[in-house]
């Protein structure tokens, strides 16, 4: 057991630092739209040519080729500087690319993975259907092979930012006559291709704040060689993807939610005076936030520790469920601390804005049932329900 | 940096596991009888075995390591519920090595003495009452304070009254302090107060531990409806649930190890934090134990309840969540 980081990575802490302090982008992010894509590619732009994009990602594809602990030191000053999240860029670096660095071959690396990096292409994710949702892989769009190319006809939803994006990690049915973990393929779909529509849907933060899309794909014809990892191989491509979403990605969240604990603390102290603490509930509920968010920080750490000893991935999903549930009551006692304003919900504000939007975070990328499932029986080794 | 034991210290956890499953296992609590338990024959042997003296420096006649082996220590000790008179070998043995009472850290590194546990009634007494834990036939009782502790004689305190101890297996005492103490560090010489909340965390993410797989291993066995309970997501949804707390709180507790071995200026804020998460979910994981294994549960013929009543005594002991949580907001934002 140490806490000491080495004097590489330390140098490295400040150099991280350094840059960011000196680059970090300080408008406020808009909450959707064009602006939004064009302000999130720009960051990712500003960090590629910083030389700074893709900590994770081999150097040879343009990345940082850094291991899990320079990982988090970069995450932990990314949130200390208070650098914006560019979700749109989300899916590419943590789902797409790193699933063509494992999975695809010589072209699709080179064709692909540097506009992730250098802030040139958006990514999305087709994996949900209407009627496949936690049991993902019921999925049934179709996609059967003609000549050199794949014909796909069905609909995917909870695609996010689906609108704004250039390309798509689609997963689709090949055989139909396969058990059905064994006739998906995952493909490179590219949002431009005829036959394809897309549905808005609105989600609850505000009227019209467009998130999701559904997606329709009527006989929509992809190259062949956009397969990444064999045909009807898709399953397992897909489910190392999943392990990147509830990995690494999420510490520079955490440590986010610490700061902004505290900044709480600062905020209802204001608010209510420093009296509040004694006998209010405000009191008691942030200073229990204060704990849940330091042992959120130190199950991070773990994460990164047992990487490295190479202890089981299942693992990690109990940080997950844990950072899911305090990320919600952080939001909602931020809520409460506002008081009457929060029942206005002005574009400026993020505190209302965020309190609603974290209502997805135990839905998102698995929901907490889901992870409860995966615990149980892979980590406690409870019978299959 | 790495959160996980190196070799060293895990052959230091697997020692005193294989100690405690072989001479403390969980069942003793139940065959020794209504009232008390059989610890205190361990104290020679966990004496001699060095793991009094982990955490304390080799120039005070320690081993010399760290607070990190004894958080690995005390969380085994929470998981065989080993008496807490564990907490007034270990403190009182530092507090005696660090004011300088080299044979009485001596007897107390060695398990020869006892070391009863004093606290305070909070809001419930005065403010000069306690309850004395696992004190009656100890020539010692120690008393943590944020300002220091110390180690009192048993006749320091007055009007000692037997009382019925919830957790029935631990001998339980009212006393009024009257005496002044025998050997005394102030928190500047060594912070007893931090070590004693961040060992109690480490004690009850074991405690949250054994609870869970206590709760696993019945939920993998017990039958209904053709089925081991375990398969049923009502079931094992409060099983994740115990895991995912169990992991937060031994993440935390030895998060807080290591910034007390480093000496930060963070560490009563990672002390304190250790506490309430752990104790809480020592409590809550106790409590789903209880309901996993049925009107079992409820019976004293199962193990559960000892665990539900010792999480008790841990949330009470140096300050319960309520006052901890006070506490915590008073600390500077942590690095």
């Amino acid at each position: 057991m140490d806490l000491k980081f080495t004097a590489e990575d330390q140098k490295f802490r400040e150099e991280a630092r350094e840059w960011l302090n000196a680059n970090v982008f300080t408008e406020r992010r808009p909450h959707g739209g064009d602006a939004m894509r064009e302000y999130d590619l720009a960051w990712q732009k500003c960090q590629y040519d910083g030389g700074w994009a893709g900590v994770s990602w081999p150097e040879e594809y343009g990345g940082m080729g850094l291991g899990l602990t320079r990982q988090l030191i970069w995450y932990e000053e990314y949130a200390r500087a208070n650098a914006p999240d560019n979700h749109l860029c989300f899916v590419g670096l943590n789902h797409g690319g790193p699933t063509i660095i494992a999975h695809g071959d010589a072209d699709q690396k080179r064709e692909h993975l540097r506009p992730i990096l250098s802030g040139e292409k958006i990514w999305c994710q087709g994996f949900s259907e209407p009627n496949a949702g936690s049991d993902l892989a019921s999925l049934k769009t179709r996609a059967y092979v003609d000549g050199d190319e794949l014909v796909i006809t069905g609909s995917k939803i909870w695609t996010s930012h689906g609108h704004l994006s250039d390309m798509q990690e689609l997963l689709v049915r090949t055989d139909p006559e396969a058990p059905k973990h064994k006739g998906i393929s995952w493909v490179i779909f590219d949002m431009n291709t005829p036959g394809l529509d897309l549905r808005p849907i609105e989600i609850m933060t505000a009227p019209n704040h467009t998130h999701f899309v559904q997606c329709f794909y009527d006989e929509a014809r992809v190259p062949l060689k956009n397969v990444v990892g064999g045909l009807n191989n898709g399953w397992s491509v897909a489910m190392s993807t999943l392990g990147f979403e509830r990995g690494t990605a999420q510490i520079k969240d955490q440590i986010r939610y610490a700061f902004l604990v505290e900044e709480m603390i600062v905020r209802a102290r204001d608010r209510y005076g420093a009296a509040f603490l004694d006998g209010d509930e405000f009191g008691a509920r942030l200073a229990q936030l204060r704990a849940d968010m330091a042992a959120a920080r130190a199950m991070t750490y773990m994460v990164v520790s047992r990487a490295q000893h190479d202890v089981s991935p299942a693992m990690a999903s109990l940080m997950r469920a844990m950072v899911g549930q305090v990320q919600q009551r952080v939001r909602r006692l931020a809520f409460d601390i506002i008081g009457a304003d929060g029942l206005e919900n002005p574009e400026d504000d993020d505190w209302v804005y965020f309190y609603l939007r974290t209502y997805a975070t135990t839905i998102a990328a698995g929901t907490s049932q889901i992870q409860r499932n995966i615990i149980g029986e892979r980590v406690l080794g409870l019978p299959r329900s | 940096m790495d959160l996980l034991p190196s070799d060293d210290q895990q052959q230091i956890v697997d020692t005193i596991k294989d100690f405690l499953r072989n001479e403390a296992p969980v069942d003793r609590l139940r065959e020794f009888g209504a009232i008390g338990n059989p610890d205190a024959l361990l104290w020679p042997q966990l004496g001699d075995l060095g793991f009094f003296a982990l955490g304390l420096p080799e120039d005070r006649g320690g081993v010399g390591l760290g607070a990190a082996e004894e958080m690995l220590a005390f969380q085994q000790f929470g998981y065989h519920l080993v008496s807490p008179g564990v907490f007034g070998l270990v403190l009182g043995a530092r507090i005696a090595a660090f004011a300088g009472e080299d044979a009485l850290r001596d007897e107390l590194l060695g398990g020869g003495l006892k070391v009863g546990l004093a606290n305070s009634r909070g809001a419930a007494g005065a403010a000069d009452e306690y309850h004395l834990f696992e004190a009656e036939d100890a020539a010692w009782v120690l008393l943590v304070s944020e300002e220091g502790s110390a180690l009192y004689p048993r006749d320091a305190f007055a009007e000692i009254v037997r009382v019925n101890s919830t957790d029935s297996v631990l001998v339980l005492e009212r006393a009024k302090l009257s005496g002044a103490p025998r050997v005394a560090i102030s928190a500047e010489t060594d912070n007893i107060h931090d070590r004693a909340l961040m060992l109690m965390g480490a004690y009850a993410v074991g405690m949250s531990e054994g609870a869970r797989d206590l709760a696993v291993d019945y939920s993998k066995v017990r039958e209904q409806f053709g089925k081991p309970i375990g398969a049923f997501q009502s079931i094992k949804h409060i099983c994740a649930d115990m895991a995912i707390r169990s992991e937060a709180a031994l993440c935390q507790a030895s998060f807080a190890a290591l910034v007390m071995d480093e000496g930060s200026p963070d560490t009563p804020f990672h002390a304190t934090a250790s506490k309430m998460v752990a104790c809480e979910t020592a409590v809550r994981n106790a409590a789903d134990c209880i309901q996993v294994h049925g009107a079992f549960g409820f019976t004293a013929e199962a193990n559960v309840h000892h665990y539900l009543k010792r999480a008790h005594v841990a949330d009470m002991m140096w300050g319960s969540l309520r006052e901890q949580r006070r506490r915590i907001l008073t600390f500077p934002t942590p690095a």
